[in-house]
């Protein structure tokens, strides 16, 4: 059998909100409900952001090449998103500017937003005001939205690696990513 | 246990894992791409002749694995030297390792061309199918034809043809008329002309 392994809609829902839940609380514990946390990490005074980040995608992409190969997850049900290159630029800048003025992101907001803080609540509060007016506006964006497709991208496909070889790639770069976190830090410290 | 011991640790299993994550293959399961199937269909790299299949197993070809699809009693029955039986439903969960070149046949075709696509969308790279099954076996390399009055090429690719023959204790057949081209195998005495059992019998009667 593989995953999911409850069937239905209904169950899917469910695992999926209990792994968002999870989620969250991992974010609540590692600080990031602080748009003081998130700001210090351009600072360079404090990585757990990247840190925290980078783990997720490590442990991700160990377990899902892992349990695949396996046989416990089958890949094929798995929904990699298509590129469209010129909307997902503009939707990286905007969401560049909404993170820069409000501190946090949507996952960190929710996570300040639950935890009671003002700032959170503020920010989720403007990117559901954002979803309902990016819905009501649908159709004058949607020739942007759906233009430039280049279909699904994937690393080991773009770079001709195996999927084992990506992998590899990408905890070789964790590793040396929390390397240079921890020296920044120790400077930053230094010099503080 | 501190945190930077711990820390260190989590480290090392990562390594530890993206390394053998590298020599780990293929994870199964992956998205079946079409495409790229039906340009190895269009190229017709997909399957091998009888007679390719034959030079394989007579020179030990290294990782050969051979592929019966039929059922048990008819793999009993007859099968090709060195071959297996696995079934269509325990092929996928066989197991290849990516060294093993993997041959499937059927009793005509179509059921190892199925599990062709069934092994190429769980990852399996290296394999192939016999096209014209046990029929194109004991048509080209069991029963090897030569026409009258052959021309120098088809002298030679039965002389070629019948020493596999005679090597897998086949019989080469000389002066046989030329089968009609829709039905290449209609010359052949053990072609089944309804059903896989019928075929194995007669098969069994000629003591191949």
């Amino acid at each position: 059998m593989t995953f999911p392994l409850l069937p239905g809609d209904a169950a899917s829902l469910a695992v999926a909100l209990a792994i968002g839940a999870a989620f969250g609380w991992c974010l609540e514990r590692a600080g990031l409900g602080s748009a003081r946390k998130l700001a210090a990490q351009f600072y360079g005074r404090d990585l757990t952001v990247l840190k925290v980040m980078f783990s997720a995608i490590v442990t991700a992409a160990l377990g899902v090449f892992w349990l695949s190969r396996l046989g416990v997850l089958d890949l094929a049900r798995v929904y990699v998103p298509e590129t469209h290159v010129l909307p997902q630029a503009v939707g990286g800048a905007v969401f560049g500017v909404g993170m820069v003025m409000g501190g946090l992101c949507p996952g960190t907001s929710c996570v300040a937003a639950a935890a009671g803080r003002r700032d959170g609540l503020a920010v989720v509060a403007g990117m559901l005001a954002g979803v309902l007016v990016f819905a009501e506006a649908f159709p004058l964006v949607q020739p942007l939205y759906e233009s430039t497709p280049a279909g699904v991208l994937t690393f080991p496909d773009l770079l001709h690696l195996g999927y084992g070889a990506t992998v590899a790639l990408v905890v070789a770069m964790a590793l040396g990513a929390f390397a240079a976190a921890e020296r920044i830090e120790a400077r930053a410290r230094g010099w503080g | 246990m501190s945190a930077r011991v711990a820390h260190r640790l989590l480290a090392g299993a990562a390594a530890v894992l993206a390394l053998l994550a590298v020599a780990a293959g293929e994870p199964r399961n992956r998205s079946v791409d079409v495409d790229r199937l039906a340009r190895i269909v269009e190229n017709e790299e997909d399957h091998v002749t009888a007679l390719e299949l034959a030079g394989w197993i007579r020179e030990r070809k290294p990782g050969l694995r051979v592929i019966d699809v039929r059922g048990a009693d008819d793999f009993a029955a007859y099968h090709l030297p060195r071959a297996e039986n696995l079934s269509l439903t325990a092929l996928t969960r066989a197991g290849f390792r990516p060294d093993e070149t993997v041959v499937l046949y059927s009793e005509g075709g179509t059921h190892a061309a199925q599990g062709w696509f069934f092994l190429r969308a769980s990852g399996v790279e290296r394999v192939y199918f016999l096209r014209g099954g046990l029929y194109e076996w004991l048509a080209e390399v069991m029963n090897p034809a030569l026409p009258a009055n052959p021309t120098a090429r088809q002298q030679a690719a039965f002389d070629s043809a019948a020493a596999l023959a005679r090597y897998f204790g086949g019989v080469p057949r000389t002066g046989v008329s030329a089968p009609p081209a829709d039905d290449p195998y209609a010359a052949l005495p053990s072609r089944a002309p309804s059903g896989e059992a019928a075929a194995v019998r007669r098969i069994r009667q000629r003591g191949c």
